[in-house]
């Protein structure tokens, strides 16, 4: 049975900047938690842990119930995230592509675009409460 | 022992052990948090093997997408952050012999079978992003495609799950 | 262009979900449009599939196969999704998830079967799978409402991406011990590969990601669960379609094995195919829920197919795909029917509402008691001849044992098949209350009772046309 041979990996030799560069941001970072550690004053104090130590009293907790909107949003956000992934792999390869690739891209965006559109348009998008419906309300009241 | 295993060494630790400490923990705000340094040695991983479109894709994704929708996730969830996970376990044996079985075939085969080397070159490493983004276009530009409908129905899927009702 | 002419069906479907996203954003009572253009849809796809059935081959650099059996596959899909959705037009005004997206969605799910089914290429593979699955999975849970419906989503997600996870990970060592994710060159260098333990550990774990899919037995637990929790029609399509789609990934694998006569995985096969047909005939006895008996009984049809891949030669490929077209048929018509008894908020479904049934609607009764017959392997239903071509290859490829196993676990089945039977025709009503039908669903079940005698009538005709096409 034949060996699996590791798909050779070629690393450039002179990557210096790159490590010396990752080890500066280590250190600076570091540095700047540390000292602050050994410089800073330490005392415990009622207020201490709070939210706001020098500021208002904390009502309650911080773990309210958020409404399921803001998740769908999130979860918007990776979809396109994903789109825009695609994307901008064709986009580097623009210029071999030509139009054929213009035209399998504007396919893609153009399936997306529909169900974007979709989407603004059953109200998926709306944020909170509906603004318009409250300047009538308020119109009304008046 | 050069500066690339080193480095090797470094993220696959911080893969390992937070990846230890996602299954173990018992808040799931720390599992979600331990999630994050899973995906970032990966990401560095992915960057020592000339992999730099996938390693960016990870971070944008996974750290910057995904793990961000988990944390919403618990965040949205009522009085979770304070319950502890029930892990219970069932069918210890079956899972026992599956998980060897599957660990003795890549031990064996994958880490001892593999001739691991590390080539050393002066060349510079040139971006994979090109060359993927060419093939996405002509060769698996079906399957591009087909990824904009599955976008398009996992859109629909969330929205008509979530959606308020008529 | 003629490549582009060759997959019609599916460039119909993929532009059918496109343009019913279109009429979701322009029109208000999409609800009302939609079953019509998606069935439309559903309808043409089927019929190009069936002129188009002589042009065999691959396009796109060999990652889509055309013609042959893999159009019969999409004939099943299609007209199966078809009848579902004449089924549902009244179906969902009563379960309450009265909107367009339903239909989009349903037709979404037959695009990732039909990819599933045409795919020779293992992202391709993937990527239909995912469409179909992420379909079933909403459409589980699309009444939020219902506690047993959003349950049942949540258990099919979670486990489903288990399953998903599975496969990923068998794809990766397939490609990495294989150096090609192309199933043609795979299937070209198995005999080799097969010596290799790598790739035969990331087929293992291909294959457990598709019996999950088909409901296979030690991966089973989802399906009684799911198919009571979900609506009635999609516990048909997913039941049906969905098995279909996952067993004709499974029956591509099987010809790479079939003329080598390398096997590897008959054990397996014939593992779950006992384990299946015993533990679904058996536990389905003691089921009062009817959903739940056929979701038990999918799990026995299950077995009765896996029969077939373990014997692992043409005429057990044949025989599966005769039995798929067959069971998806009768399984259909068994579900629609339920699905006009079926009153609201779940109730009506178990075996006590079904006394009497004859007195009170005949028409309903005649249909169920015909699918009931057909899905017990009564001839001279279609039903029959799926499994008498299964047990007869298992006897060719010298697995008498797992023929006659077949053949018990069909005896156990026909006692709770015939049971529905006894209590619609041989048992007084205690209450005379009419029960209503709706004609679109009667249309749809006439039509895969005609289907399922005509196969049933002329087994012959349908299976000559597979075997040409294995050859």
């Amino acid at each position: 049975m034949s060996k699996i041979v590791n798909p050779s990996v070629e690393y450039p030799a002179n990557t210096w900047p790159l490590l010396f560069y990752g080890a500066a941001v280590l250190i600076l970072a570091g540095i700047m938690v540390g000292l602050s550690y050994i410089l800073g004053q330490r005392h415990e104090d009622k207020d201490t842990n709070t939210p706001f130590e020098s500021g208002m009293k904390v009502t309650g907790s911080a773990r309210l119930r958020f409404s399921v909107h803001f998740y769908l949003v999130a979860m918007f956000f990776v979809i396109f995230d994903l789109e825009a992934v695609f994307v901008v792999a064709w986009a580097i390869a623009f210029n071999e592509l030509g139009w054929t690739g213009y035209i399998g891209v504007i396919i893609f965006i153009g399936v997306l675009t529909a169900v974007l559109v979709y989407e603004w348009r059953i109200g998926a998008l709306d944020f909170g409460p509906n603004g318009k419906k409250i300047l009538k309300a308020q119109k009304e009241f008046k | 022992m050069n500066i690339y295993d080193i480095v090797f060494y470094l993220f696959a630790a911080i893969t390992l052990v937070s990846a230890f400490f996602v299954v173990t923990t018992r808040n799931i705000v720390y599992s979600a948090f331990n999630l994050l340094f899973t995906f970032f040695g990966v990401a560095g991983l992915y960057v020592l093997l000339g992999a730099d479109f996938v390693a960016v894709v990870q971070i944008m994704v996974y750290v910057g997408g995904i793990l961000i929708l988990i944390l919403f996730g618990v965040m949205l969830t009522n009085k979770i952050t304070n319950v502890q996970i029930k892990t219970g376990t069932l069918q210890v044996i079956p899972a026992v012999i599956g998980v060897l079985l599957l660990a003795g075939v890549l031990i064996f085969k994958v880490f001892l079978g593999t001739e691991w080397k590390s080539v050393k070159t002066d060349i510079p490493v040139k971006t994979t992003a090109f060359a993927l983004g060419k093939l996405l276009i002509t060769d698996y530009v079906l399957i591009f495609e087909l990824l904009g409908i599955l976008l398009l129905v996992v859109l629909i899927g969330a929205a008509t799950i979530a959606r308020r009702e008529k | 262009m003629q490549d582009f002419y060759n997959i019609l069906p599916l460039i119909l479907v993929a532009s059918g979900i496109v343009i019913s996203v279109v009429i979701e954003i322009l029109s208000d009572n999409s609800e009302k449009i939609l079953p019509w253009f998606s069935a439309l849809v559903l309808l043409s796809a089927s019929v190009y599939s069936i002129m188009l059935m002589n042009n065999t081959g691959t396009i796109f650099n060999g990652m889509l196969a055309t013609g042959g059996n893999v159009y019969i596959f999409h004939f099943i899909f299609t007209i199966g999704a078809m009848l579902i959705i004449l089924g549902s037009i009244d179906y969902i005004k009563k379960y309450g998830s009265y909107f367009g997206e339903y239909y989009i969605l349903i037709l979404n799910a037959v695009l990732g079967m039909m990819i599933m089914a045409s795919a020779r290429d293992l992202f391709m593979v993937f990527i239909g799978l995912e469409l179909m699955s992420i379909c079933f999975y909403v459409l589980a849970g699309i009444n939020r409402k219902k506690l047993n419906a959003n349950e049942a989503s949540l258990k099919y997600v979670l486990l489903g991406a288990f399953a998903s996870g599975f496969v990923v990970y068998g794809i990766a060592l397939i490609y990495g011990t294989a150096q090609t994710t192309s199933i043609d060159k795979i299937i070209a260098g198995f005999v080799p590969l097969s010596h290799n333990i790598l790739f035969i550990t990331g087929l293992f774990l291909f294959l457990v990601g598709f019996s999950f899919k088909i409901a296979a037995f030690p991966f089973h637990q989802w399906v009684p669960d799911v198919y009571q929790g979900s609506a009635t029609t999609i516990s048909g399509l997913m039941s049906t379609g969905g098995k279909a789609a996952a067993f004709s990934v499974l029956i591509i694998l099987l010809s790479a094995v079939a003329p080598s006569n390398a096997n590897v995985f008959r054990p397996y096969f014939a593992v779950i195919a006992t384990l299946s047909m015993i533990y679904g005939s058996i536990v389905a006895i003691s089921q009062n829920n009817l959903k739940r008996m056929l979701a038990y009984s999918s799990i026995a049809h299950a077995g009765y197919m896996s029969i077939g891949l373990a014997s692992g030669n043409y005429e057990s490929i044949a025989g599966i795909i005769f039995y798929l077209a067959a069971y998806t048929f009768m399984n259909i018509g068994a579900f629609i029917v339920i699905s006009m008894i079926e009153g609201e908020n779940d109730s009506k479904l178990q075996l006590s509402d079904y006394v009497g049934l004859n007195a009170k609607n005949p028409k309903l009764a005649a249909l169920m008691a015909l699918f009931m017959f057909a899905l017990s392997g009564l001839p001279p239903f279609a039903g029959f001849f799926g499994k008498y071509y299964v047990f007869i290859s298992a006897i060719e490829a010298n697995l008498t044992w797992l023929a006659i196993v077949g053949v018990i676990s069909s005896v156990i089945s026909v006692y709770f098949y015939l049971r529905v039977i006894v209590l619609m025709y041989f048992k007084e009503p205690e209450t005379s209350v009419a029960v209503h039908n709706s004609n679109y669903g009667v249309l749809a079940a006439v039509i895969s009772a005609l289907f399922v005698i005509v196969f049933g009538l002329f087994p012959g005709t349908l299976l000559d046309l597979i075997t040409s096409f294995l050859k």
